[in-house]
C-alpha cells in the first residue's frame, strides 16, 4: 500500500504549530516512515499538487488566501485545520473587533494601500472551506497531533477532547483560580492542552476556543459570586475568543 | 486490640525508616497553600495536620490513566498488571471509606484484576481528622471515625501518635518503628474524645435527615425541579466527578504506536457530568441535557451504588466537590435537604 501523500500549508499565523511538528524530533522519522511528506514551505523546498491530506495552519484573512484554500481543498480528500489561527481564527481575530482601515493603518502605515497588504475580515479555515478535522491550540500539542495522523492512518476517527480544561487541570490537582477570585476560562474551554496555563500558575486562555456547548451563561452569572463583572469576562476572551459561536 | 504509642519524632524515624529501605511512601504534602497527597521523600514533608487534599487518595488505588494491555493491532493482546507494594499514609476516614466502597464494587460481577491486585499491594495508614476543612460534612454521612478498613489507624494525641495496628500488613510495616510502646489508659482515652467529638463536629453543612434514609428520599425525587434549577449552571466541567473519592467511572482507549501495528489499551477517569459521557454508539446520548447528568450524579451517590453494596451512601461528606464547584451547584446536601422539604413535589 502506498504511504498517503500529506501537505502542509501556512496561512496568517507565527508557524508556531508546524514548529511543534518539527519539534517531534526523532518522532518525525517515525512520522515519515508512514506518510510521504510532498510539500513543507517550512522544512523542504519541495512542491506538489497532489496529496491526499492536507494540514492547514494559519487564518484566512486576504482574499487571494480564499481562492488559495478552495484550489487546496479541491485537490486533498482530508483536510485539518492545525492550530488556533486555523480553527478558531486564533488572535488574528481581534482585527474582526475594530474597523479594518484604522487596522491598516495602524499596522502598515503609509504602506496601508500596498496591494499585497490588502485584507479583509479574519476567518477561521472552516468559515471558508469545509475542515475534517481540527488540532486545537496556540501552540498545538504535539502528542494530539501525532495520536490525530496515528488514528487518521487507521482509518480511525481520532478522539479529540469536548470537555473543558477543567477536567486536566483537576487531573493536575492544580487550586482552581476561582479560588482566588480569578478569571479562568477553563470552563467553557475545550481541553487537551494537559491544563498547561493554570499548571503553570496562570489562567486558561482559552487558545483551544468553545467546547462543542460550552455554558456561557454560567461563565457570566458566577463573575457575580467572585466579584467580578461580565466585562472582565469579555476582556479576558478577547484574546482567543473573538467573534466565535456562542459568545460572552 | 491493643493501641500502641510514638512520640511525633519516633513517628518520623518511623516513616523515615521505611523510606530508607527502599518502601514506595505516598503521603500528605502541602502544595501552596492545600494539600495532595505525593511521593514521600522524607518524613519532614509530611502534613498529618492537613485538612483535606485536593484529589483524594483514589488516584493511587484506580490511576487517572493506567495501561490495561498491550495488544497488536489485529492479533493478541497482554494484560499489563506489574503493581508494587505502596503505603498510603495519612487517609482520612471519609476516604478510607471510600476506598473500602471501591474495593467491593471492583471485586463483585465482573472481578476487577487490575483493580483489586493494585488494590492487595497497598497498606493503608489511615489518619484521624485533626483539622476541618472548609466544607466537610463526613459527620452527617457518619464517615467521620472509622472502626476497621484499615491496616493501621494512627491518632494524633498532641505529642504523640496512638497507631492501632489492625491486620498483618500493618504488623509488618511495624518492624521499621523503634520505640513503640504500648499506650497509657490516659492516651487511649485522649484518642477516643478526639474521635467521639470529630463524630459531631466535621459537618459543615447539616444533612436535614439520617444518612440511611437518603435511598427513600430518592425514589420520589427523578422529577423534581431542583435539576434543572441548579444544572443551569453547570458547565458539565465534571470537577465535581474528578475531585470525588466514590467516583470510580473510567473510559478506555486505544493508543497506537508509530508502527500502526503496536500499542496500548488505557483506562482513564470519566465523569457523568461530562457531555458525552453517555453517547454511545451512533452518537447517541441518552443523557443529553445538563440536568439529567446533574440528577444522575446525586442519584449514583444516594441510590444506585447504595444498592450494589449493602446500602452504603456513596457520598462520604469529604467536602470536595463544594470546593472544586466554580458555579457552586455541587453541594449535595442543599439538594438532598431541599428534596426533604419538598418531598410532595416529585
Amino acid at each position: 500500500m502506498s504511504k498517503p501523500r500529506v501537505a502542509i500549508f501556512d496561512f496568517a499565523c507565527c508557524e508556531g504549530c508546524q514548529l511543534q511538528i518539527v519539534n517531534l524530533e526523532e518522532e518525525i522519522l517515525d512520522l515519515i516512515n508512514v506518510v510521504d511528506v510532498v510539500e513543507w514551505r517550512e522544512a523542504m523546498s519541495e512542491q506538489s499538487h497532489e496529496f491526499d491530506i492536507a494540514i492547514i495552519e494559519g487564518s484566512i484573512t486576504r482574499p487571494e488566501d480564499e481562492k488559495r484554500i478552495e484550489i487546496i481543498r479541491s485537490r486533498c480528500k482530508i483536510m485539518i485545520a492545525l492550530g488556533a489561527c486555523a480553527t478558531i481564527g486564533g488572535v488574528n481575530k481581534m482585527k474582526n473587533k475594530f474597523d479594518l482601515e484604522e487596522v491598516k493603518h495602524c499596522v502598515y502605515g503609509k504602506d496601508a494601500h500596498m496591494p499585497h497588504l490588502e485584507t479583509g475580515l479574519t476567518k477561521a479555515v472552516h468559515e471558508v472551506v469545509d475542515v475534517d478535522y481540527k488540532i486545537h491550540g496556540c501552540p498545538i500539542d504535539r502528542k494530539e497531533f501525532a495520536s490525530v495522523i496515528r488514528a487518521l492512518l487507521l482509518g480511525k476517527r481520532p478522539t479529540v477532547p469536548d470537555y473543558p480544561v477543567c477536567v486536566e487541570c483537576k487531573a493536575k490537582e492544580n487550586i482552581c483560580r476561582y479560588e482566588y477570585n480569578e478569571i479562568c476560562l477553563g470552563p467553557i474551554i475545550r481541553a487537551g492542552c494537559g491544563a498547561r496555563c493554570p499548571s503553570s500558575s496562570f489562567r486558561c486562555f482559552g487558545c483551544r476556543g468553545y467546547v462543542d456547548n460550552p455554558n456561557v451563561e454560567a461563565a457570566r452569572e458566577v463573575m457575580d459570586k467572585y466579584g467580578l463583572t461580565v466585562e472582565d469576562l469579555r476582556q479576558k476572551m478577547v484574546l482567543f475568543g473573538c467573534e466565535q459561536g456562542p459568545t460572552v | 486490640m491493643s493501641v500502641s504509642k510514638l512520640s511525633k519524632e519516633q513517628f518520623g524515624q518511623f516513616v523515615d525508616a521505611m523510606l530508607a529501605a527502599g518502601r514506595r511512601v505516598v503521603g500528605v504534602v502541602a502544595k501552596d497553600d492545600r494539600f495532595q497527597f505525593d511521593e514521600l521523600k522524607s518524613a519532614a514533608a509530611l502534613r498529618l495536620d492537613y485538612d483535606v487534599t485536593i484529589l483524594p487518595p483514589k488516584k493511587y488505588v484506580l490511576p487517572q490513566v493506567e495501561p490495561l494491555l498491550q495488544f497488536e493491532v489485529g492479533g493478541g493482546a497482554q494484560s499489563v498488571m506489574n503493581y508494587d507494594p505502596l503505603v498510603l499514609l495519612g487517609v482520612h476516614p471519609y476516604d478510607l471509606i471510600a476506598i473500602r466502597q471501591m474495593d467491593e464494587l471492583f471485586s463483585q460481577g465482573e472481578y476487577d484484576r487490575h483493580y483489586m491486585d493494585r488494590r492487595k499491594q497497598i497498606t493503608i495508614i489511615a489518619c484521624d481528622v485533626v483539622r476541618p476543612s472548609k466544607n466537610i460534612f463526613a459527620s452527617s454521612m457518619e464517615t467521620a471515625v472509622v472502626s476497621d478498613g484499615y491496616d493501621i489507624l494512627i491518632t494524633d494525641i498532641g505529642d504523640a501518635y496512638l497507631l492501632d495496628v489492625a491486620t498483618e500488613k500493618g504488623h509488618a510495616l511495624m518492624t521499621y518503628a523503634k520505640g513503640l510502646a504500648a499506650a497509657a489508659s490516659a492516651d487511649v482515652e485522649k484518642r477516643q474524645a478526639i474521635q467521639e467529638a470529630n463524630r459531631t463536629a466535621l459537618n459543615k453543612h447539616k444533612l436535614g435527615c439520617k444518612v440511611s434514609y437518603l435511598p427513600r428520599l430518592m425514589e420520589k425525587a427523578y422529577n423534581h425541579p431542583v435539576w434543572q434549577e441548579k444544572a443551569r449552571l453547570c458547565f458539565s466541567c465534571g470537577s465535581c466527578n474528578q475531585v470525588c473519592p466514590t467516583c470510580y467511572c473510567f473510559d478506555v482507549q486505544d493508543q497506537v504506536n508509530w508502527d500502526l501495528k503496536t500499542g496500548e489499551r488505557v483506562r482513564c477517569w470519566d465523569g457523568c457530568l461530562l457531555e458525552n459521557f453517555a453517547t454511545v454508539a451512533g452518537n447517541h446520548n441518552f443523557r443529553k441535557d445538563r440536568s439529567s447528568r446533574f440528577r444522575h450524579r446525586l442519584f449514583r451517590k444516594a441510590k444506585y451504588v447504595p444498592e450494589k453494596i449493602g446500602g452504603q451512601i456513596a457520598c462520604v461528606g469529604c467536602g470536595r466537590c463544594i470546593t472544586a464547584c466554580v458555579a457552586d451547584i455541587a453541594n449535595p446536601v442543599t439538594v438532598y435537604n431541599r428534596l426533604m422539604e419538598e418531598r410532595t413535589l416529585g
